[in-house]
């Protein structure tokens, strides 16, 4: 062999191992599935916060579609629960004894087992009247007496009374998601409340390759339990994605130049710029007005425990000055419906809905500013000269409505709102709030009124919307709430209205009790209204065919279209490589 | 260049001869004569044109404040995303009259933002301009001709913070503060960083003009110090002042306009900075929507334009050497 030869076969080796390496980190753009996450561009305080019961953790950002994985998922088209990592639930004939089955071979992405023990440790974790403040904490020791594992994949819980929505409520991704088994070995020793969970380990067909503040990056684990057992199959991505955009500016140009296959959520007019310059974007809907209902309804949020605003006259007032249909015409350019109730428009939620209406209790989607102006002057408001209302000590009428500065369509909502409360003479402003300074203040109950979506959790029986602003939430301002009645409703009316709630908590689903307990506690919320109802929810979310198919729409409609729920493991299953 | 570095050999001759050129003598005034078409600042163009320019702008928008219904401006008062007059938009709705320049996606009229929101823009420039000069004066004056310790903490002042990277600082304050943005409290937070340039520069001003003839002689008759800081001095540097005083304007809109573009402005009535963010975070440019980003563009551009020859003029007018390169 001659020098020549020798340098040539170095040559090689060299430029082989380059290329060797190349393969082991890159993934073709073919391979990758990418997301679009919500949030404004710019430090994110949780983005290594892998702890699903803490706030501002990755729960939309592969924390819940990548790595770990729901029991049961809830399809919103046909109304059954899909198994998930769960293989099965069941109850008693008594509603209080509900057993669960895991999938058999289950295993964590470090190779232990998955098995009831996880289970057990995670509802004891949530169960520990220390952890109350954790996410799902407050349900979980409402209901759940005791978790016992009978073997290695059979779980039977104990519950303080009967409940026919366990495993809706609890085990099953009904919106947005739900408990996340942990594995013991990782928490056990950890403080729930600080542990990050970073790098994570979970049970999902992805490990976390990569976390920075805008990217977040998973790769297949070829070795995944469920396409070793074959109880699930493998999903076709090698490598997703998610990445915080910031606005529609951005997403639309990423979106028309291929660059990212789901968007959360856009307005009409940048859809249409989207889909005017890129024939593969479509949405839900094939058409006007392409949107999928979210189940969780815009509201109008009061901090019942401030003056003026603990009293039921001033917020009736501001719900005549509020005009929905203008909301509607204005922030969503048209394409959503107002509320009547605080309930999702969904088809299972009309019986409920249709008896409230016809009770007289629905909202009016426009405003009636004669109802307002008596409700002020009958507690002591006069206009000043300046045309602002105010109290008989001469102090303006003001109203601070904080607002999520990560979404557009909430400050949208907000902005409509304050012009409507100002053209009144109500000396209203918004407060455009980071993340999680907006978060804590709700939990605390630092604030006047917000945006939020906090009814949220009906989707086809009315307990879980009714149940988030019962008494037995109530905690005074100051004290973190569990993330219900952060209106801190509370008085006769709360405690009446608990009471009903409670005894419609106990009756099966669809027992024929229910609506007439549904119109008395209703009366009640419909009396005080500690929230007002807006809108109903409308997301626009665009899909990308360029590289991957199977996307949910109207047509493929295996599942709802939410991809920051813990939901999108079913969805990102589906996908298929475009053309093959 | 050949001229400047010829008369930089006696800076302080120079200096001598310029602020004598400038002192209110008037009999000096008329043996030197050289300059006196110059001293004028209505006889420099750029002056001139970019006052005009000014001058243009707020006629407008006081005609528009007259005859346009500047309500418009409010979230819902408009149809949404119609093109100006004469234009389609990508829905092939064409314009109206009732909003000749088209408006935006939350139905506010364009013409009635740019009649509120130029004067709000130049605002923020003015009030933060002015708290930063009014302390740049004060301090710029103590600190060169007191002197000593005081000179000494306030030289240290402003060393710590021209370096801090401001608009950093800002956006920090900005995104924590938790309550609906102003721009009096923008312009204020601004002026927390505009102080320290112009004090640096009047210090050194200061300096040169401290060893001049007349404030020794003004010092010698027991003239007590603040008269000759603020009566003999400052008169000959209010060229320079008013120079430097515009140069501040400019950097605060440059200022304010970065982080309205970052949604830190005030959203309820946009100034043109955050017309602009709003109309990105929209995604205007793609729906061909470019009567919301263009013409307020064109606006702050005209202005920026406008304190720029305001600027130079001013720097002609106080700065001698500038006028015999022209």
């Amino acid at each position: 062999m001659n020098a020549r030869t020798v340098l040539f076969v170095l040559l090689a080796v060299v430029v082989a191992s380059f290329s060797f390496t190349a393969m082991a980190q890159d993934v073709a753009r073919e391979d990758t599935a990418i997301f679009d996450r919500d949030g404004r561009v710019g430090p994110q305080p949780g983005f290594d916060n892998y702890n699903p019961y803490v706030p501002n953790n990755l729960s939309n950002g592969g924390l819940g579609q990548a790595v770990f994985q729901p029991l049961f998922i809830l399809n919103y088209e046909t109304g059954e629960i899909i198994p998930w990592l769960g293989e099965s639930a069941s109850s008693n004939d008594s509603l209080d004894v509900w057993t669960l089955n895991l999938r058999e071979g289950a295993e964590w992405s470090d190779g232990e087992a998955l098995d009831s023990d996880d289970v057990v440790f995670t509802f004891e974790m949530l169960g520990n009247p220390e952890n109350a403040g954790l996410w799902r904490a407050g349900n979980v020791q409402t209901w759940v007496d005791s978790v016992e594992a009978v073997d290695a994949t059979t779980i039977q819980f104990n519950l303080k009374a009967p409940n026919p929505r366990f495993q809706l409520d609890f085990l099953t991704v009904k919106i947005g998601g739900n408990i996340l088994i942990l594995p013991e070995h990782v928490w056990a020793d950890q403080d729930p409340f600080t542990f990050k969970n970073f790098p994570p380990v979970g049970s999902g067909p992805y490990t976390l390759t990569h976390a920075d503040e805008t990217n977040w990056i998973y790769d297949r684990n070829d070795d995944w339990w469920g396409a070793k057992t074959g109880a699930l199959s493998m999903p076709e991505p090698l490598r997703l994605i998610w990445i915080i955009t910031g606005n529609d500016q951005i997403r639309t140009t990423l979106a028309v130049n291929n660059e990212v296959d789901s968007i959360m959520d856009v307005t009409l007019g940048a859809f249409e710029a989207m889909q005017a310059q890129n024939d593969n974007i479509f949405a839900w809907v094939d058409g006007m007005p392409f949107v999928w209902l979210d189940p969780c309804p815009r509201q109008l949020t009061f901090q019942t425990d401030v003056e003026p605003w603990d009293n039921p006259d001033m917020r009736w007032a501001i719900n005549h000055i509020v005009d929905r249909d203008n909301i509607i015409e204005v922030a969503y350019e048209g394409v959503t419906i107002p509320s009547r109730t605080m309930f999702v428009e969904y088809g299972a939620m009309f019986p409920f809905i249709d008896a409230i209406e016809d009770a007289g209790m629905g909202l009016s989607s426009t405003s009636n500013h004669m109802a307002a102006e008596e409700l002020l002057t009958a507690n002591g408001y006069v206009r000043g000269g300046d045309g602002l209302w105010q109290d008989a000590d001469g102090h303006v009428l003001n109203l601070a409505i904080q607002v999520h500065e990560g979404f557009i369509e909430k400050r949208r909502i907000t902005s409509v709102l304050v012009e409507q409360l100002r053209a009144f003479g109500v000396n209203a402003s918004a407060a455009v709030i980071a993340g999680p300074t907006w978060d804590d203040n709700k939990r605390f109950g630092n604030y006047e009124a917000t945006t939020d979506w906090d009814a949220c959790g009906s989707v086809n029986e009315p307990w879980a919307s009714l149940d988030r602003y019962t008494s037995r939430h109530y905690v005074p301002i100051g004290e973190r709430s569990s993330g219900n009645n952060h209106a801190r409703w509370s008085g006769m009316n709360n405690e009446a209205y608990s009471d009903v709630v409670a005894q419609i908590g106990s009756l099966p689903l669809g027992d024929p009790e229910v609506i007439p307990l549904v119109l008395e506690a209703y009366q009640y919320f419909y009396e005080d209204l500690p929230i007002l109802p807006l809108n109903q929810a409308t997301k626009l979310i665009p899909f990308n065919s360029t590289y991957w198919e199977g996307w949910p729409t109207s047509d493929n409609n295996f599942n709802h279209p939410a991809t920051w729920w813990h939901s999108t493991h079913q969805i990102i299953s589906e996908l298929r490589k475009a053309g093959m | 260049m050949a001229d400047s570095s010829g008369s930089g050999g006696k800076p302080v001759a120079d200096l001598d001869s310029r602020f004598s050129n400038l002192a209110p003598s008037s009999t000096g005034r008329k043996k030197t004569g050289r300059f006196n078409r110059f001293d004028n600042p209505l006889l420099n163009w750029k002056f001139l044109s970019g006052a005009g320019i000014f001058g243009f702008i707020f006629f407008l928008i006081f005609l528009g404040n007259q005859f346009w219904d500047t309500d418009l401006a409010l979230a819902g008062s408009s149809p949404l995303n119609m093109p100006p007059v004469g234009f389609t938009n990508w829905r092939d709705q064409e314009g109206i009259p009732e909003h000749p320049l088209g408006t935006e996606n939350s139905g506010r009229d364009m013409l009635a933002l740019l009649i509120v929101g130029t004067p709000r823009t130049i605002g923020v420039g003015v009030i933060a301009a002015s708290v930063g000069m009014g302390a740049g004066i004060l301090l710029g004056f103590m600190a060169g001709f007191v002197g000593g310790i005081v000179d000494d903490v306030i030289r240290l002042m402003t060393d710590v913070v021209i370096p801090i990277p401001s608009l950093l600082v800002l956006i920090v304050i900005q995104s924590a503060l938790q309550r609906e943005m102003d721009l009096v409290t923008m312009a204020l937070l601004i002026s927390m960083f505009s102080w320290a340039a112009p004090t640096r520069y009047i210090r050194s001003q200061v300096l040169s003009m401290r060893e001049s003839g007349y404030v020794q002689m003004a010092q010698l008759s027991g003239v007590p110090t603040r008269d000759i800081m603020y009566r003999e001095m400052m008169p000959n540097l209010l060229p320079y002042l008013a120079a430097s005083y515009i140069g501040n304007m400019t950097g605060a809109i440059l200022q304010a306009v970065g982080l309205e573009l970052l949604g830190l402005g005030p959203q309820r009535i946009p100034s043109l900075g955050v017309t602009i963010f709003f109309s990105i975070e929209a995604a205007a440019l793609l729906r061909n929507m470019w009567w919301w980003w263009g013409i307020p563009t064109v606006i702050l551009a005209v202005v920026f334009i406008a304190l720029l020859l305001i600027n130079l003029g001013l720097d002609e007018i106080a700065n001698p050497r500038l006028r015999k390169a022209n």
